[in-house]
């Protein structure tokens, strides 16, 4: 099959990039949460705040950058009672992320709604203009190297922002003194303590950061990858984000992979459900009597096999989910 | 030179310390001595700025400092290394030592850490890898960290609390030449302990506490160990009297015969427990001898049933205990456990409801499923009373006990019913020497009602003048010796493993 040219191949592999560059994203920021010892379900909601403050920021002002600042202030914003409810009021980090989850929803669906109505009473357009969401750009030269440039070099801003995101965090986490900070404050806290390190504000920051990321992500959804808001349109992504830290066994290159491995299964299971109405092998054909949802299914199906049989071994940071009292 | 000048300090009605003075030379080892609760540890965070004193002055070569926090006795060169170390087991020494004393944000500058590691190791004539995870460090390796990491900084002044409380023996062998490297090296180590054997062999002086007060501070041959131990206690004994052992030991209690336990995981080479033929009568003590980690805990978890074994028989009173159930067998048993806070007590619960675990389903402590409260307080109150455990009342937290009395309190427990077949396992570390004699009686007393005793314990005096048949592990075998008949040195050297079966 043939779409604008490119070969089934590259047009996977594109799909592919661009599934897990949210995942990416968001993946990053709560890695680094649960180093610090915080580990926050309330992910996915903080995605979902992202998706709607994202499009309607960038809706009112006509500018996705606009869209992307308030994506990611507001997911800091909830992000931060989350953490003045877990860190500082010692609260269980796993209700209160429960409850972000939650919360997010119902707000998410009375900022759409309030969105649609002041749009509509003003005789102005709900969804977004064409110029406004950000387009994809294609590196120079780079972006003409067959396969590799349409994949990693002719993308949305937001994935170039995301690789390099990447690399800085692994920089971080590993190679400076911040990063053994961050990774002792969810190994032994006490040691963080004794070296006059505040382990509450530290903490904090984490979660502060990882607020950001999933707020990023949540906007590359609306404004980037769909041009449009739905309510619950991430759809239980945050919760893969959750599953992929434990895959990669909380290392940056494991987290990668494993959203690689997701937006991979994840955009071959949409291509299968679209080819098998336009192809005319009979095996295709025959996928046409199973309904969409079971395609829906599989990648995480495939995630839950591949934590069962990969994560036996990875403890993870020792004071995970643990408040600190002093 | 270190100047300690009237210092006092009391929390609420208590009078922690009273008016200690104390002038400590460099490079000296500097013994500070007392019983649990003497303030010993009070006085160390006064120094090190973790207290205010109510009164009294901290001199420094001459000049008054105000050490307001730890930061500011890092900021003059005192470095303190804590009971309970303060390191993260996943990162890295290197990693650690940065976390601790380096101030930047930016790049780990490895390569500089690990030169000052090194030089400062080999001056002390350690060997520390600075890229090993802590975590993969034994405790004693742990230890150096920590005393490099309050040296790192430019520490002159080095406050050990009670470095020797979480080492075995051996690494105590091992630490005290450490800590007199370092006193070469110029550095001043101040080392708290209540153990005396450890302190008149390490310090060049030792200052004697006693309920807040300096009773003695000189050089430490001015005292006899017997002068000193009469000083830390006052009137108390500091030898426990023992009652002797009963002439004619009753019918075998305990019964192990050729119990293999199979290799653990992939990694070990040596099987946990090898052939191991051993049996308890009643009325007798069993000790156990051996340095830590070669098949002691195994021993137990095998006998209560926790560690399934390969091959072999355990009776208890003439019945095989394979194939009952764990939870069965455990009960059978009173065991004072080795992690009396982890598998003895239950923290959170208060001092009743963990002296009544064992009994609580006797109908005397129990009616239709609910328990009798003033059952259960006047019982409570009993073995309070009886086991001098000292609390605020029966139902205070047992958290809120000291760790004397939390042993104190298992103890009670364990032994109030006069249980036949009594397992023990390193029943007096970390206690004082009131504490400790008072186990050991408690001991004696429980073989003197015809009690089977099964005795582990790294504290081979202790061991040796309670048993009355000593035998040695070492790389999960058990091997008989003729003790008393032995000298101790032969024992030490089986111990090491060197010639077990000529003992």
């Amino acid at each position: 099959m043939n779409i604008s040219g490119e070969s089934l191949g590259t047009f996977l592999a594109r799909q592919t990039v661009q599934a897990a560059t949210p995942l990416v994203m968001a993946g990053l920021g709560e890695l680094v949460a649960e180093l610090t010892g915080v580990i926050n379900i309330g992910i996915e909601g903080l995605m979902l705040m992202g998706c709607i403050a994202g499009y309607a920021a960038a809706g009112i002002s006509g500018s996705g950058q606009m869209g992307l600042a308030a994506a990611i202030l507001t997911a800091m914003g909830t992000a931060a009672i989350f953490a003045g409810v877990t860190i500082w009021a010692a609260a269980d980090q796993i209700v209160a992320g429960a409850a972000v989850n939650i919360l997010a929803v119902g707000a998410s669906g009375l900022a759409w709604f309030f969105y649609q109505t002041t749009r509509q009473a003003a005789h102005q357009s709900v969804s977004l203009g064409p110029q406004v969401g950000f387009q994809s750009v294609a590196l120079p030269w780079l972006s003409r190297v067959p396969f590799f440039g349409p994949v990693l070099f002719d993308q949305y801003m937001l994935f170039y922002a995301a690789v390099i995101l990447a690399l800085l965090v692994w920089l971080l986490v590993h190679h400076t003194r911040t990063g053994a900070i961050l990774r002792a404050l969810g190994d032994a806290p006490e040691a963080c303590q004794a070296a006059g390190i505040s382990v509450r504000t530290w903490r904090t920051a984490a979660v502060l950061f990882a607020g950001a990321c999933a707020g990023a992500a949540g906007a590359y959804l609306s404004i980037m990858r769909t041009h449009a808001f739905a309510s619950d349109m991430t759809g239980g992504q945050g919760f893969v984000v959750l599953s992929l830290v434990i895959f990669g066994r909380w290392t940056i290159p494991g987290l990668v992979a494993g959203c690689l491995l997701f937006g991979g299964i994840n955009s071959l299971q949409q291509t299968l459900q679209t080819t098998r109405y336009t192809s005319h092998s009979t095996f295709m054909h025959a996928l046409q009597h199973i309904p969409f949802e079971f395609f829906q299914m599989l990648p995480y199906v495939v995630a839950l096999l591949a934590l069962a049989t990969l994560s036996r071994s990875s403890p993870g940071p020792r004071y995970l989910g643990q408040a600190w009292k002093q | 030179m270190l100047v300690l000048e009237n210092i006092s300090k009391a929390f609420g009605p208590v009078q922690a310390l009273n008016n200690i003075s104390l002038a400590i030379a460099p490079g000296c080892v500097q013994g500070i001595l007392g019983e649990n609760g003497a303030g010993k540890t009070t006085l160390m965070n006064i120094l090190f700025g973790l207290i205010r004193p109510d009164r009294g002055q901290i001199r420094l070569n001459g000049q008054v400092v105000a050490v307001r926090s730890p930061r500011v006795a890092q900021k003059i060169g005192i470095g303190m290394v804590h009971q309970h170390f303060k390191l993260a087991p996943a990162l890295s020494v290197t990693e650690n030592l940065a976390l601790a004393v380096g101030r930047n944000f930016g790049l780990l500058h490895r390569a500089v850490f690990r030169q000052r590691i090194t030089a400062l190791a080999n001056r002390l004539h350690w060997a520390v890898n600075p890229d090993s995870l802590v975590g993969d460090l034994n405790v004693g390796q742990q230890q150096r960290v920590e005393i490099i990491k309050a040296l790192l900084g430019g520490g002159k002044i080095l406050i050990l609390d009670e470095p020797t409380a979480v080492l075995t023996p051996q690494e105590v062998d091992e630490l005290i030449p450490a800590v007199r490297s370092l006193a070469e090296a110029g550095i001043t180590v101040i080392f708290i302990s209540h153990k005396l054997s450890e302190v008149t062999r390490l310090c060049d002086r030792i200052a004697v506490l006693r309920r807040g007060e300096m009773v003695f501070a000189g050089p430490t041959g001015e005292l006899s160990s017997g002068e000193i131990a009469q000083r830390m206690l006052g009137t108390q004994s500091a030898v426990p009297t023992l009652g002797a052992s009963s002439a004619a030991p009753g019918p075998i209690r305990l019964l192990l015969s050729r119990v293999c336990c199979p290799v653990p995981g992939r990694h070990g080479v040596k099987p946990l427990l090898d052939n191991i033929d051993l049996s308890v009568r009643a009325g007798e003590i069993v000790g156990i001898a051996g340095v830590e980690g070669n098949g002691q805990t195994s021993l137990m978890d095998a006998i209560l049933g926790s560690l399934p074994i390969r091959s072999g028989v355990i009776m208890l009173n003439g019945r095989d205990l394979r194939h009952e159930a764990h939870f069965r067998r455990a009960r059978q048993f009173a065991c004072i456990p080795e992690d009396r806070q982890g598998q003895g007590l239950v923290l959170s619960l208060s001092l009743t409801a963990n002296l009544m675990l064992r009994s609580y389903r006797n109908p005397e402590f129990s009616r239709f499923g609910l328990r009798r409260v003033q059952a259960w307080r006047a019982q409570a109150a009993e073995l309070i009373r009886s086991f001098d455990i000292r609390c605020a009342g029966v139902d205070v937290p047992i958290q809120a006990l000291s760790g004397g009395n939390q042993q104190k309190a298992l103890i009670a427990r364990e032994l109030c019913g006069h249980p036949p077949v009594i397992l023990a396992v390193n029943p007096t570390r970390g206690l004082d020497i009131g504490a400790t004699a008072f186990v050991l009686q408690q001991l004696a007393a429980a073989r003197r009602r015809g009690g089977a005793i099964l005795l582990i314990h790294s504290d081979l005096d202790e061991l040796l003048s309670l048993s009355d048949r000593v035998m040695v592990m070492y790389a999960g075998q058990l091997f008989p010796t003729h003790w008393p008949a032995v000298d101790r040195a032969v024992i030490g050297r089986m111990m090491m493993g060197v010639a077990p079966q000529a003992a």
